[in-house]
């Protein structure tokens, strides 16, 4: 007698589930937040002179390079030699912070300036983030 | 049409992208152990900063100008690399990594369509500028030679800002004429010695010889150089990619090994480099080559290799650290101070394609290696390690000048002041 042995699907593999298809849809912080992955960094923020806009010490700002600045854009440039993040004051050549106690930077002739990228998000971390403890001050 | 784009000095240019404080200064990279100088930055090479001197003979020189040195950051290097091709990519729909820092574009049927090649290549530069923050120099040809001509020409000599065509006989002529035979692409030092020998001195020289007649002289190789040269193009992209068959670890130590169980934590170490190299790319290892000698300027020059081969491929690195300890007591010899030492993959097969063997347990683990790469990938290469790596790296690689990992580790991410 020759058998073919053939399996009865159901029995064996059970129903597959009816959301096995959108298995694929999971979430991703990186799509959501990072709009241009090849010009885009990651820096942390250092300092209380945004906190008016909402940037407070220790927050991650995502910095896209390939976005060109309007004026009043949340900006991070290379001033003299040191990033700094601040809103750019475009007709007036000046550096604006989100806070009162810190005064307009205006950009003279005589500075190291140069335009690094616009800060497009910043990341507020309400716990610790074990990856990060060794920079948290 | 084709394109080689590749970075001005990229590991010091790679140096001051999260670094603002030394772009305008004099950079400068040291290669493995900081042994000699391995990239000079535009600003220091006006300075006279030789390339490829050991470190110790121009420290005075660097020290005298202020030269800020650099130990080699690879991981800096990687992704910076991987995100300056992205950014190429987008400019043609055919590329060719050729290496780190360097890129064949080839435009097929683009005719219509870009009509202005110097005004591409630039719209490129800015790109990669603006994105990355790199440097690069532009080249176009109508071969991958030409290509390689011309971007020499962009970078190297005067008149060129970064950009230079090769698309007919005139502008050929005019940068090969200024081109020496050794910086054509496919020439080597000794073949170069040999045209300089028989009076062919410039690249538009060589262009000029009969091909069959540099064959026989030569080889096929050097005729395809003639033919690239007078842009009969003979390169497909097969010929120029680097082989990827064999994956090696391999260094010199920090300081000479003398003891047995230093060498074998060295050795695990290169192995464990090795075995997760190979899972990255999805492969085995078949054979495995081990190996570690003394310097070859010791008086006596001590050197042994062992092949090991698996009766599985692997890729688990308990594996192949047992094989390094299994071959351990033949590679070393008491009263040899061992000064470099490496593992290397030379046999890899495809997971996909992997035959399994009806009388060998497969033993591989790939639920602890994937476990492993996810610990290290997260926090860090060498958090979690097998306990034969050891924890004292007293032989590893000096790096003493090594900047931080930018945007590989979060511990390193760039401050930014508020």
């Amino acid at each position: 007698m020759k058998v073919i042995p053939i399996f009865i699907e159901a029995g064996i593999s059970g129903f597959e589930s009816p959301a096995a298809e959108y298995k694929e849809l999971g979430l991703s912080l990186d799509q959501l937040l990072i709009r241009h992955p090849n010009a885009t960094f990651i820096g942390q923020a250092s300092g209380q002179s945004m906190q008016g806009i909402g940037i407070f010490d220790g927050d991650l700002l995502i910095v896209d390079r390939s976005i060109t600045a309007r004026n009043g854009d949340v900006i991070v440039a290379n001033f003299n030699g040191c990033f700094v993040c601040k809103l750019i004051d475009k007709p007036q050549a000046r550096l604006l912070s989100a806070s009162k106690i810190h005064a307009p930077v205006n950009i003279r002739p005589e500075d190291d300036f140069q335009l690094e990228g616009v800060v497009t998000r910043s990341i507020r971390l309400h716990h610790q983030a074990p990856e990060l403890k060794a920079c948290m001050h | 049409m084709y394109a080689l784009v590749d970075a001005v000095s990229f590991y010091a240019s790679a140096e001051k992208v999260f670094d603002p404080s030394i772009r305008n200064k004099p950079v400068v990279v040291l290669t493995n152990n900081d042994g000699c100088v391995c990239a000079v930055c535009p600003i220091a090479r006006k300075l006279g900063i030789p390339k490829f001197e050991p470190y110790f003979k121009i420290k005075w020189l660097l020290q005298k100008h202020g030269v800020v040195v650099r130990s080699s950051n690879y991981e800096l290097y990687a992704d910076l690399s991987e995100k300056m091709m992205n950014v190429i990519s987008r400019y043609a729909d055919n590329q060719h990594i050729y290496s780190i820092d360097e890129s064949f574009l080839h435009f097929k049927n683009y005719g219509g369509i870009i009509t202005n090649w110097h005004q591409y290549g630039h719209e490129i530069r800015r790109a990669i500028w603006k994105e990355t923050k790199l440097p690069v120099g532009v080249g176009f040809g109508t071969t991958s030679t030409l290509a390689k001509a011309a971007n020499h020409a962009a970078k190297k000599l005067s008149g060129f800002n970064g950009v230079a065509v090769i698309d007919n006989a005139q502008n050929s002529q005019k940068i090969l004429e200024r081109m020496d035979v050794s910086d054509v692409w496919g020439v080597g030092r000794k073949i170069s010695q040999r045209l300089h020998h028989q009076g062919i001195q410039t690249a538009y020289q060589l262009s000029t010889q009969s091909p069959k007649a540099i064959r026989k002289q030569f080889s096929v190789v050097t005729e395809r150089t003639v033919n690239e040269l007078n842009g009969i193009s003979c390169l497909s992209w097969d010929e120029i990619r680097e082989s990827k068959r064999e994956i090696f670890s391999t260094r010199s130590f920090g300081q000479r090994i003398v003891d047995i169980h230093t060498l074998q934590s060295a050795l695990a170490t290169h192995g464990a480099i090795v075995a997760r190299k190979v899972r990255r790319q999805s492969s085995l290892v078949k054979k495995l080559m081990i190996f570690a000698s003394s310097s070859p300027h010791d008086e006596s020059y001590y050197k042994q290799t062992m092949i090991y081969k698996f009766p599985v491929a692997t890729d688990n690195s308990c594996d192949i650290a047992k094989v390094i300890s299994l071959v351990l007591a033949d590679i070393f010899v008491a009263g040899v101070r061992f000064y470099r030492c490496g593992v290397g993959a030379i046999e890899l097969e495809s997971r996909a394609f992997q035959q399994s063997d009806l009388f060998v347990t497969d033993n591989s683990n790939p639920a602890l290696m994937n476990c492993l790469d996810k610990i290290n990938n997260r926090y860090g290469q060498g958090i979690l390690t097998l306990g034969v790596e050891g924890q004292s790296k007293s032989w590893q690689m000096k790096r003493h000048f090594l900047s931080p990992q930018f945007t590989t580790s979060w511990r390193d991410i760039p401050k930014i002041r508020c």
